[in-house]
């Protein structure tokens, strides 16, 4: 059973939770702590054309893209302080940021009249009790499943993050029936959350 | 509870997928459920692992220095993003989703069955409504050609797929039919989205569909 086997995995639960060899959730507590800019540099220079990648992606225009992965990376400098990696691994926190930063955009873009929430900048309505989970744990897990799922549902679920048109986009793209895609989705999702099942 | 949403849908909150009214819906869900608001923060974690996968797409000369300058204007601190789900429910919305339904603008659709229909506007905008059925009442057999969420505030309904009291979830597909029943002493109230219109089967169903407005 695939399940078995990634459990050795998970075992090395001291691994730096985020990208390459930069171990980016000690230089988010260095900006934290002494609003260290080099480390923030570091940040910067590891995050902010992965942002922009990620928003062009989704179809935005170059100019637009930069403009929300700087605004991404000032929110990212302004709440170092509140990064919980309890909550979050750095790239997990990063991609929420851009996430919301970008359907404002888009939802601003779409309605200029409109009185649009910042949905960042609102009190939080309803402080959610911070149930026992061991992020860092099921971090690892994903980390492991996500890097062996079929290559077919890799690429896909790649897609489903990027694209802003998920179903539709990926199918033409990759010249196949929406169905098919819709069901690698599937598969792939369910496989995560089942081999999530056994941790808290 | 026992209806969730399902993996998949999850995954499409967590990537920014859902349109304004199912985005909504799930929400409520999210606020009243503990393990979906895990779920959800599972797959935003492969959001992260999507983010470290790409290649960068270089930022322009000068970008880190024009950074400095605009984050020097914007010193300001705010709240921190959230987890789990980015709960973003409209005021008017979370006071239902707390039991209160005073002040709700009923309109009849027919004996037993009103609807008020809520602001979902964004830029995939949605269709978002409340339904009120009271016990008993049987809403018309209908299918959506398109995905359909519906979460459950108050009371409870019984349909083809099972009982569902508040807080539970149908996340039912385009070709899904059913036919949603009102049970026990109280109306049922559940939040409805959905993108396409709904599909009413037969003559009564299509008159009922005019009065929705859907």
């Amino acid at each position: 059973m695939a399940g078995a086997a990634l459990r050795l995995v998970t075992n090395n639960e001291n691994a730096p939770p985020s990208s390459g060899d930069v171990d980016t959730a000690s230089l988010i507590r260095a900006v934290a702590d002494r609003g260290d800019r080099a480390a923030f540099a570091r940040l910067y220079g590891e995050f902010a054309p992965r942002v922009k990648a990620f928003l062009m992606r989704g179809g935005l225009g170059a100019v637009e893209a930069e403009d929300i992965a700087q605004e991404t990376m000032v929110r990212v400098w302004r709440k170092a302080r509140l990064f919980d990696p309890a909550k979050a691994s750095v790239s997990t926190w990063i991609f929420a940021i851009a996430r919301n930063l970008r359907i404002d955009h888009l939802r601003r873009r779409s309605r200029p009249e409109a009185d649009i929430e910042e949905r960042e900048e609102e009190a939080d309505p309803a402080p959610l009790a911070d149930e026992h989970v061991d992020r860092r744990a099921r971090d690892a897990r994903i980390r492991e499943v996500f890097a062996t799922l079929p290559p077919n549902q890799h690429e896909v679920v790649l897609m489903h993050f990027y694209e802003d048109e998920p179903h539709s986009a990926i199918a033409q793209r990759l010249n196949l029936p929406l169905g098919t895609v819709k069901s690698r989705l599937r598969l792939a999702f369910a496989r995560i959350k089942r081999e999530l099942e056994d941790l808290s | 509870m026992n209806h969730h949403p399902k993996p998949e849908t999850l995954a499409a909150y967590a990537a920014g997928a859902l349109d304004e009214a199912r985005a909504i819906a799930l929400a409520a869900h999210l606020a009243m459920c503990v393990e979906c608001r895990r779920g959800v923060a599972d797959f935003e974690a492969v959001g992260g692992l999507a983010l470290e996968a790409l290649d960068g797409e270089s930022m322009s000369p000068g970008a880190l220095e024009r950074f400095w300058s605009r984050a020097g204007l914007q010193e300001k601190a705010g709240a921190a993003p959230s987890f789990g789900g980015d709960i973003r429910i409209p005021e008017a919305l979370r006071r239902h989703i707390d039991g209160d339904f005073d002040g709700i603008a009923w309109k009849p659709v027919s004996k037993g069955f009103s609807q008020a229909v809520l602001d979902a506007k964004g830029y995939r905008s949605g269709a978002l409504r409340l339904f009120k059925i009271d016990p008993g009442i049987r809403m018309p057999r209908h299918s959506h050609g398109d995905a359909e969420f519906t979460l459950i505030l108050k009371g409870a309904y019984e349909d083809e797929l099972g009982v569902f009291g508040r807080g539970d979830f149908a996340d039912l597909d385009g070709e899904d039919v059913h036919g949603p029943r009102a049970i026990g002493e109280e109306p049922c109230i559940c939040l409805i989205a959905t993108s396409a219109p709904l599909v009413f089967r037969g003559l009564f169903e299509k008159i009922a569909q005019r009065w929705v407005g859907v």
